[in-house]
């Protein structure tokens, strides 16, 4: 599998330096990892280019994950980009809702590397 | 089906004797997932809140309501770096955002232990105060879920007050 750019987006750059922590401990070759703290910071990052793989936290202020989405499919470059978000909001209503606006996958907060792997990894690599 | 805010609101959910440990479940599951630490009920539990450091997060929907976190600096500090994967805090904004993501989970977790409630609430982004020389003082009349922990020999406070 080729290192990979991942856009990481959530409001807490502790909980960035996390994901990316599981990321890693997954097997996950980083090639570079790009952060964003709100909706709109990782609208920007797509548009200065195109991600293997975004993660995205769904309360955030500015803009939130589902609006983020949303905002996706408006940009070339994150045509075919799985995202999966990574959320303490884990109703089944939320994850109907993100899913309908393009997720590929849910992992509820807290998890574990393993969570992680299991939800990322099959979206890699020719799992898309 | 969406419902909104003032729906959810109509069908209150009220808290029962069972809250208490399904906060302490809550708790103790962030903490082992996320810190790596098993952190046990205190006992004796404290009889108040204390330490320089609180987090906040707002509930609302089926309740309406503000979780609370709130340890030492001390601690604050450790669970940061435990997070960071051993790694110190490189400022006091990164231990604030520790602690709020970990109020942050603790809320999530525990509204999904409660029938009605993980559907039906939302949570604020967390808010963290730092210092020790405060007061909380609710307008209504709440109703509390408090649970008293001990983290690593140093006490941990989590409480939920509820309008009703």
């Amino acid at each position: 599998m080729k290192a990979i750019r991942v856009l990481i987006v959530d409001d807490s750059a502790v909980m960035r330096k996390i994901i990316e922590r599981c990321l890693r401990q997954a097997g996950i070759e980083l090639k570079e990892v790009i952060e964003a703290g709100n909706g709109v910071e990782g609208l920007a990052a797509v548009q200065q280019g195109p991600m293997d793989l975004i993660l995205s936290d769904i309360n955030m202020p500015a803009m939130d994950g589902l609006e983020f989405l949303q905002g996706l499919r408006g940009l070339d470059n994150a045509k075919g980009t799985p995202v999966v978000m990574i959320t303490t909001e884990g109703s089944e209503s939320r994850v109907v809702e993100a899913l309908s606006a393009g997720a590929r996958g849910y992992i509820r907060k807290p998890f574990t590397p393993d969570q992680v792997k299991e939800r990322v990894s099959p979206l890699l690599g020719g799992g898309r | 089906m969406n419902r909104s805010l003032a729906e959810h609101a109509a069908s209150r959910v009220r808290p029962d004797a069972s809250w208490q440990a399904m906060m302490q479940a809550a708790i103790r599951e962030v903490f082992q997932l996320m810190v790596g630490t098993d952190i046990q009920p205190a006992d004796p539990p404290a009889d108040s809140p204390s330490g320089g450091v609180s987090a906040m997060v707002g509930m609302a929907g089926a309740i309406c309501g503000v979780l609370r976190l709130r340890c030492s600096e001390q601690t604050a500090v450790s669970i940061a770096t435990k997070m960071l994967g051993g790694h110190e805090p490189g400022a006091l904004s990164d231990t604030c955002d520790a602690i709020g993501e970990i109020s942050n989970m603790v809320a999530g977790n525990f509204k999904a232990k409660i029938a009605g409630l993980c559907d039906a609430c939302m949570l604020s982004v967390p808010t963290v105060v730092v210092g020790e020389d405060y007061d909380v003082y609710s307008l209504a009349s709440p109703e509390r879920v408090e649970v008293s922990m001990t983290y690593e020999d140093q006490p941990l406070w989590v409480g939920l007050e509820i309008s009703s």
